[in-house]
């Protein structure tokens, strides 16, 4: 027990190290982006500028005439992804085959939700992949454990530098890394110009505070009687933190002070006064006005999808892909629903993520890492280390963490946002500007290996206890307060 | 092969000593070899995750610990669970999940199943129909209620508005209320046909001559029913509720599918949050300790059926 404690320090220590040299003017540490410059235009300008040679550089790491085996799990693409990311999985596992055509790959993918399940599952049965691509917030629960291999971008040809110093910061355990960012995303608000109109809002002006989107929501359910704001509040589910945590930052609360600058992880904020704030714009929104979808308990982001673009659901938070996913489901659709659908894609707008009423805002600074496993704890107790570091390399090289990440977020290799294909990428994925101008406000989800249960089971239950009125918001903070605290002192149910 | 009465004057002779268990065991020596094989296996695949669980049951696994790391707490894993307020809510759902399912999927399937006995037109089409819930897959099926219950745009919610019956789409599994009762249904649809089917089975054994006879000095329908039918499928209905209770104790699909156990935990029964404890908040310990307890109920529950199968089979060896 006092090694655990010893730990969480030490983790502690480490993530205000890391964080204090994040707040370092980037260019200063030789970031291969210089991110004190971060805007849509910046962006813009570095697009295209750099050639890279994915199978010139992996090679350099393992050559590429290497004979191995490789077993590899990712979270791979699910029913809410647009058909384009399934092509460029399709493909890129087939440059790799034929980069590395002497490895013999066994890949499995695996659903959001489902990874994490799985993967603990395996792991206990010592039958754990060689190589795991994992949600962001998964990296330091299995580091914590022991279970994952010290991995930095050096090791695989890279450098720290060419990766957000917050992305890095989720695969630092005990002040080491144990993975590398694959791709790393901030979402936006999305909402239909046309029901904004018709409810006699401005079509043009997303709500600028959280405040306003209970309202807009209000407004639009009381006029059009449909949904306002597309809520998401289901349990297990990695969609609802990802909607409602932007919500509590931007009103100023926390599960812990993740949101400050030096983050410290040791005082619990659920409870205060400002969490409670977060939460009862929630209960506004469903409970009082009953302008969000009832099945927001149940429904995750995929259900929202074609609430919208049947023009039944005015406003939700989601990534850029989400218009690919409707150009997707458009195509599905037939006779006047094609026609209703072409409207709502033609009246599709994307904004800045809300702020709070103190003009703070703030985004999920997510995405996911891939990391590679200790031996004991692989099938056959082997990992084919150089087989594994040619995925590493492979899947952060900034040619494919940039088309594995084309619709949906954003290349985890900095230099991604310097090739060929984002150029390419910014003429044809529409909104893009905007979920790269998020990314300076991104906040990651606190390195600790409570952090799943935080998210996937405490914040979602908190939600739910209040929409269903099983407790007020007083009762449902504190409770939840409670179970954070519960959890972090290694007790409770 | 002559058999000698007993006298009842004659002094009695005295009973030979009963070997012991050791010696019957090398007596049987062969027997006991054909059988090892199938002892063997199931050493490993039951009586050692048995052991494994209890023992695992005593331990506190933190989520930043492995499993190997594990921390001894004694009794602390049940005394958490005991007074914790969401046990004994879990159990309550529990309670009235396993009842409700039983009972009421008993009670149709026996009643299908006295329709389905008698002959009539379009008799094996109906049968089959009405097997069908049982045999489709259940993840399947629950996400097929879960659409038609969906809370915004469900089928079931949109037809009872066109039916005028309610002036807004009912909230079925997004309310703590109503997501029980709702799963319930669901669960009674899936499992109907096969109290259903055993009764059917059941219904063959009735001795036809006994029915005649019965109608030859003037039984009504009713009085035929239940003092000649009912009496006699004593037997397999007790059989068939408990096998609905075991299942219906350890149901998982229906109830995690549709709605994860939410919301509120209004629909978590004891299966679905030993799920959730151990595989989505690594609390094996506390999860292990959970599924002893549920162990002991189920095996309390297979007593009874095992009771009631020897039951029956003395009835069917007669007196």
């Amino acid at each position: 027990m006092r090694n655990y404690r010893l730990g969480r320090a030490l983790a502690h220590g480490a993530v205000v190290s890391a964080l204090a040299v994040s707040m370092l003017n980037t260019s200063a540490l030789g970031q291969s982006v210089d991110l004190s410059q971060w805007s849509p235009e910046y962006v813009r300008s570095i697009a295209g500028t750099e050639e890279y040679n994915t199978a010139e550089q992996c090679g350099a790491v393992t050559p590429l005439d290497y004979e191995g085996k490789l077993t590899f799990w990712y979270q791979g693409v699910f029913e809410g992804d647009p058909d384009l990311l399934r092509q460029y999985y399709k493909e890129f596992f087939e440059a790799f085959r034929t980069t590395y055509p002497n490895i013999e790959l066994e890949e499995q993918a695996l659903t959001y939700n489902d990874l994490l399940d799985k993967f603990r599952t395996a792991l206990l049965g010592n039958a754990g992949p060689m190589v795991v691509r994992l949600q962001i917030l998964g990296g330091v629960e299995f580091a914590s454990k022991g279970y994952l291999q010290e991995l930095s971008p050096e090791d695989v040809g890279w450098k720290t530098e060419d990766f957000w110093p917050g992305a890095m910061k989720s695969v630092m355990w005990e002040g080491k890394a144990y993975g590398i960012p694959t791709n790393n995303e901030t979402m936006a608000l999305i909402w239909n110009a046309d029901i904004f109109e018709r409810a006699g809002l401005d079509p043009e002006a997303p709500p600028a505070t959280w405040d306003d989107v209970v309202a807009y929501s209000k407004q639009i359910h009381d006029t059009l009687g449909i949904s306002g704001y597309g809520l998401v509040a289901r349990k297990n589910a990695g969609n609802t933190p990802y909607r409602f945590m932007p919500q509590l930052w931007g009103y100023g609360g926390g599960v812990f002070d993740e949101a400050d600058p030096s983050p410290t992880y040791e005082e619990i904020r659920l409870d205060s006064d400002a969490s409670k704030q977060a939460l009862q714009a929630s209960y506004d929104m469903y409970v009082r006005d009953q302008s969000v979808p009832v099945s927001a308990l149940t429904n995750q982001q995929a259900d929202n999808q074609p609430l919208f673009l049947a023009g039944q659901l005015a406003m939700m938070i989601s990534h850029p892909s989400d218009y690919n996913v409707m150009l997707d489901l458009q195509a599905k659709a037939t006779g006047t629903d094609q026609e209703k659908a072409q409207t709502v894609i033609d009246n599709m707008r994307y904004g800045l993520i809300p702020t709070g009423p103190d003009g703070k805002r703030a985004v999920v600074f997510g995405g996911s890492n891939i990391h590679i496993l200790n031996p004991e704890y692989v099938e056959g107790g082997e990992v084919d280390e150089a087989a594994a570091k040619a995925m590493v390399c492979f899947w952060t090289s900034p040619e494919w963490s940039l088309k594995m990440a084309y619709a949906g977020s954003n290349p985890g290799n900095l230099n991604g946002f310097k090739t060929v294909w984002m150029k390419e990428r910014l003429d044809s994925i529409k909104f893009l500007d905007v979920t790269t101008a998020m990314l300076p406000y991104g906040i990651p989800f606190p390195t600790l290996p409570e952090t799943p249960e935080i998210m996937n089971i405490i914040i979602p239950d908190m939600l739910q206890n209040v929409l269903t009125g099983a407790m007020t918001v007083d009762e449902a903070a504190a409770d939840a307060a409670q179970k954070v605290r519960d959890l972090t002192e290694g007790g409770g149910l | 092969m002559t058999i000698h009465a007993g006298h009842a004057g004659a002094p009695r002779k005295a009973l030979p000593p009963r070997p012991s268990v050791l010696r019957q065991m090398w007596t049987s020596r062969a027997d006991y070899l054909y059988v090892l094989p199938a002892i063997v296996v199931m050493l490993i695949v039951i009586a050692y995750p048995v052991y494994y669980t209890i023992d695992l049951s005593f331990f506190k696994t933190p989520p930043g610990l492995q499993l190997k790391d594990k921390i001894f707490v004694g009794v602390e894993n049940y005394t958490a669970i005991l007074s914790s307020e969401v046990f004994w809510k879990v159990t309550l759902n529990t309670i009235i999940w396993t009842v409700a399912s039983t009972l009421i999927a008993f009670v149709l399937g026996y009643a299908a199943a006295l329709a389905l006995h008698r002959d009539f037109a379009g008799r094996a089409v109906l049968r089959a129909i009405l097997i069908i819930p049982w045999v489709i897959s259940a993840v399947a099926a629950s996400y097929i209620w879960k659409w038609m219950y969906h809370s915004d745009f469900g089928i079931i919610g949109q037809v009872l508005v066109q039916l005028g019956l309610t002036d807004r789409q009912p909230n079925f599994i997004d309310n703590v209320h109503t997501v029980l009762p709702s799963l319930i249904v669901v669960n009674i649809w899936r499992e109907f046909p096969f109290a259903m089917i055993m009764i059917m089975a059941g219904l063959q054994t009735v001795p036809e001559q006994l029915l005649r006879a019965a109608k030859v000095d003037g039984a009504s329908a009713w009085q035929r029913f239940w003092h000649v039918t009912f009496p006699h499928l004593s037997g397999v209905s007790t059989v068939t509720i408990l096998l609905l209770a075991v299942a219906n104790f350890n149901s998982f699909i229906v109830p995690w599918i549709t709605t994860g156990g939410g919301p509120s935990n209004a629909s978590h029964i004891w299966i679905t949050h030993i799920y959730e404890l151990a595989f989505g908040r690594q609390r094996w310990g506390v999860a292990a300790a959970y599924s002893v307890l549920l162990f002991i109920i189920v095996m309390s529950l297979g007593y009874f059926y095992v009771r009631a199968l020897s039951g029956n089979e003395k009835k069917e060896e007669g007196p």
